[in-house]
């Protein structure tokens, strides 16, 4: 904590890290509209995005992406009165324009994530907390994915992006300033010591009350935990024409006797009919995407029967998750009741953490929330 | 007059008049006895920008020989682009289809009409020569009209400084482009020198330090 000078406003966030290409990487991810606004918290950025009063992108963006992060509350005396009222600065930004500052070296990292298989690199530190995913992935004995983990083992290093990323030796370093409200937000960028420093100061404007689409895991109709490449793969077939994606899930009827033989896939295949189906609407045709109950493609499945789950929803706002699906390792696929679906893609983490041994390490992830079409009501 | 000249280095020559090219379609080429001056001075182009260019016969050519009634200088209108597409031929590594050996850039008249006529020499991975002329139309400039180009006077500069690498400077330049249609330009004699945007959403400003300024003469 740093003591509060008298002569000098404490800025609300105060925050720098040597490699801006995760925190640019995050920010991407939900770069679909420009307006954003970034919620500043003591554990971290929130920034969010809306389309059409439908669509909810949100980055959670916790502190140990940057090297340094330091919150201060704007209203002092609110923190001392309650703790537990936890007050949270906010403010809008051009996100676009952030992005572009951040990446004026060109060094944030590549704009277009377009390699699929080099960017799927799993979490080094999943000891304590991914104990489940681990053992899905054991019994899976998926023959890619047991070479990728053995590489793994082979570096042993606790690196895991940085293997990946080593490729360019340039990284571009930055310092995020925000004073507090009606102040712009301050970004000193330097490539290294010796090159150029750049200044930016990005307007901020006052954060209007964001669009809530709260998601009721109580009453949840459907839930799929995968590999976000196996989504990705199915979602970019679709053509772009089309205008309403369908997700269909069957309430798997032998799921137990399918998890006890999760090894004889071949056998699993032909028995059982698909639990989850994508259906793309166009005016020229539909096209149908099916997955089976194979527990190397769909680690989680939970589907609340009786009878099918079916929702639709406009194929342009699935499109601008994308962006974040691409560059993702896992993905969480839920749908409610209502037919609010939300969308949690798990970030990958880059092996710089500074602050891991402080309070346990948080993965960076990206949830995009949708509304359902009107129509389907079953 | 007479004009006749080998280019012993078509290939810097050609980007040269590349450069040239993006700029302008048509500039004006003036050949001294010691220099060629490639000229754009057209109010036409975008931005006012003008070229008034010095490149010493020697960087360029060898057996050069001028004459002229007009103190041995010529001075032609041109067609960048034919320029360059003629230029690009003669360098040997634009095309794999023959070696170039020898290139003779000369003026000359062909049914009334004065072109810049380039002979290549050269010969095929086979071995066999080949001979390739290109004939690109020129304008002669009168005296007259040549009295007219002056070049703008411009004052003397405050500063001089070193740029940085320039493909450092046009990456931020192109992300600053995108965000503000002007950009500002400061250089001190400290070897400071700045690139900047000021919008009403977004104000950004690199700088660079320790930077050299060199000594001009006066």
């Amino acid at each position: 904590m740093v003591s509060p000078r008298s002569d000098e406003i404490l800025p609300v966030l105060k925050a720098s890290v040597h490699d801006v290409r995760q925190f640019t990487s995050l920010l991407r991810g939900v770069n679909f509209a420009n307006r954003a606004t970034v919620t500043v918290t003591e554990r971290g950025l929130v920034v969010a995005v809306e389309e059409a009063r439908t669509l909810l992108g949100t980055a959670y963006i916790f502190s140990d992406v940057f090297d340094e992060y330091q919150y201060h509350s704007e209203s002092q005396e609110e923190e001392q009165q309650e703790e537990q009222d936890v007050y949270n600065s906010a403010f809008e930004i051009q996100l676009n324009t952030l992005i572009e500052c951040l990446n004026i070296f060109g060094t944030a990292g590549g704009s277009g994530s377009s390699g699929s298989g080099k960017h799927v690199q799993w979490k080094q530190s999943n000891e304590e907390q991914g104990s489940s995913d681990d053992e899905d992935r054991n019994d899976g004995g998926h023959g890619a994915e047991g070479k990728r983990r053995n590489k793994k083992g082979a570096q042993g290093g606790n690196t895991s992006l940085d293997l990946f990323f080593s490729k360019s030796e340039r990284k571009t370093s930055m310092r995020m300033t925000y004073l507090g409200n009606g102040f712009p937000l301050t970004l000193l960028i330097a490539e290294d010591s010796s090159g150029p420093t750049t200044t930016c100061e990005i307007a901020t404007f006052e954060a209007e009350p964001q669009l809530e689409l709260p998601f009721d895991p109580d009453d949840m109709k459907l839930k799929v935990i995968l590999k976000s490449s196996w989504l990705k793969e199915a979602l970019s077939e679709i053509d772009s024409s089309c205008d309403k994606l369908t997700f269909i899930g069957n309430p798997p009827e032998q799921a137990h006797a399918e998890r006890v033989s999760g090894r004889e896939k071949e056998r699993g295949r032909t028995r059982t009919k698909p639990i989850l189906r994508i259906q793309a609407t166009s005016m020229h045709g539909t096209t149908e995407m099916e997955y089976f109950n194979d527990r190397d493609v769909l680690e989680t499945f939970e589907c609340a029967g009786p009878g099918p789950v079916s929702f639709s929803y406009r194929f342009v706002h699935i499109t601008r998750a994308m962006r974040a699906l691409q560059t993702s390792i896992k993905t969480s696929l839920r749908i409610d009741k209502e037919g609010l679906l939300s969308l949690q893609f798990l970030m990958p983490v880059s092996g710089s953490r500074r602050n891991d041994t402080g309070g346990g390490s948080s993965s960076n992830f990206i949830e995009f929330r949708c509304l359902a079409l009107d129509e389907e009501t079953s | 007059m007479r004009f006749r000249t080998a280019i012993e280095n078509p290939a810097t020559f050609c980007k040269i008049v590349q450069a040239i090219e993006k700029l302008q379609k048509k500039c004006v080429i003036r050949f001294t006895e010691a220099n060629i001056h490639i000229i754009c001075a057209s109010e036409a182009n975008e931005g006012g920008m003008q070229v008034w260019s010095q490149i010493k016969v020697d960087s360029l050519f060898n057996e050069y020989r001028i004459q002229s009634n007009n103190n041995n200088e010529i001075t032609v209108n041109i067609s960048a682009e034919a320029l360059a597409a003629a230029l690009k031929s003669c360098s040997s590594n634009a095309n794999r289809s023959y070696d170039t050996e020898e290139v003779v850039m000369k003026l000359a008249k062909k049914n009334e009409q004065a072109v810049l006529s380039f002979e290549i020499l050269g010969t095929t991975p086979v071995g066999r020569k080949v001979r390739v002329a290109h004939d690109v139309k020129i304008e002669v400039l009168k005296a007259m009209d040549v009295e007219k180009l002056r070049e703008p006077m411009c004052p003397e500069p405050d500063t001089h400084i070193l740029l940085p690498p320039l493909h450092k400077l046009r990456t931020i330049a192109d992300k600053l482009k995108l965000m503000s249609e002007i950009l500002s330009i400061r250089a001190s004699n400290n070897g400071c020198f700045q690139l900047s945007i000021n919008t009403e959403s977004v104000k950004v400003e690199t700088e660079w330090r320790n930077l050299t300024n060199p000594k001009m003469r006066a």
